[in-house]
């Protein structure tokens, strides 16, 4: 074999590598599905707080709506993955990523408050520094340095929630949830939608 | 130049093997039409490269219906792994060898 047809070769399998890297980017549906859930539940949660209805089944109103939830986003993984072309490494990596943040932001929201061991309010800034950790490893894992940015607004904003507790926390983590979790949701959405273009 | 020939796989020394390897590598798994589209090649010729891929062990394949229709879904072993580590080393081999 001449060098020139190993050059050859390696610049090949480096761009069909490169190409297939590119894959690895989340297509933000989980974001937007669980950003708009948990921002209804929030809003939910604040009339019932605010016109005291029916408040000592708040906790219950959380629990139909986060089982319901992840159920629903089992069955949409399933449906997708079942399609989907191509998986990868990092995907997977990233699933098991969300996974375990779900799982610790459940026992924050479920265990820790229902339990006794803190004020409920306290929910808020735990899941808020909960996901500021997720984005962060998962804006590294994509390449995505703007996704990574996004984990600091998570952590100011749990700063800022365990500073200064109160029924607003309820609407900061709203905000936030529309502002660090839905439209970040959407770019990716977009991003992998020009990707695919691109790929067609 | 510096370099011993029999060190080139074979199996994989092939444009379209080597860019099915390059894909799979990247990849957890892909299916049949995704590496289609990307090393450009017709049903036909995929399929007999993605045998002797398969024959050799480098790749494994996992056939499963969605929606009433067929689907392969290929993935990289650790044997394949290995084996196309081993060629783009040589591959360099060559690169260096011949720049000296």
């Amino acid at each position: 074999m001449e060098s020139k047809q190993a050059e050859l070769e390696v610049s090949l399998i480096k761009k069909m590598m490169e190409d297939t890297r590119k894959l690895n980017i989340d297509n933000g549906v989980h974001y937007i599905f669980w950003g708009i859930l948990v921002a209804l539940g929030l809003l939910i949660n604040y009339l019932m707080l605010v016109f005291k209805f029916y408040t000592k089944y708040i906790g219950f109103v959380w629990l139909v709506m986060m089982v319901s939830g992840a159920v629903a986003d089992v069955l949409i993984g399933k449906y997708q993955s079942k399609r989907s072309k191509v998986s990868t490494y990092a995907g997977r990596i990233l699933t098991s990523l969300w996974l375990a943040s779900g799982v610790a932001m459940f026992i924050y929201g479920f265990v820790g408050s229902f339990s006794g061991a803190y004020n409920p309010i306290y929910i808020c800034p735990l899941i808020a520094t909960s996901l500021g950790i997720s984005y962060f490893t998962s804006g590294s894992i994509q390449q995505l340095g703007w996704l990574r940015s996004v984990s600091f607004g998570w952590w100011a904003g749990a700063i800022v929630m365990f500073v200064f507790p109160g029924i607003h926390t309820l609407l900061i983590f709203a905000i936030m949830i529309i502002m660090l979790q839905i439209v970040p949701g959407l770019l990716l959405n977009k991003k992998s939608k020009e990707l695919l273009m691109e790929n067609a | 130049m510096n370099y011993d020939y029999q060190q080139i796989d074979d199996v994989i020394h092939s444009r379209i093997r080597t860019a099915i390897m390059a894909v799979l590598v990247g990849t957890d798994e892909a299916e049949f039409n995704f590496l289609k589209e990307k090393v450009n090649a017709t049903d036909g010729n995929l399929s007999v490269h993605l045998k002797k891929l398969e024959h050799a062990g480098y790749v494994s394949v996992k056939k499963l219906f969605v929606d009433r229709k067929p689907v392969s879904k290929y993935k990289i072993t650790s044997k394949g792994y290995k084996a196309f580590k081993n060629y783009i080393n040589n591959l360099e081999n060559i690169i260096r060898s011949n720049k000296k």
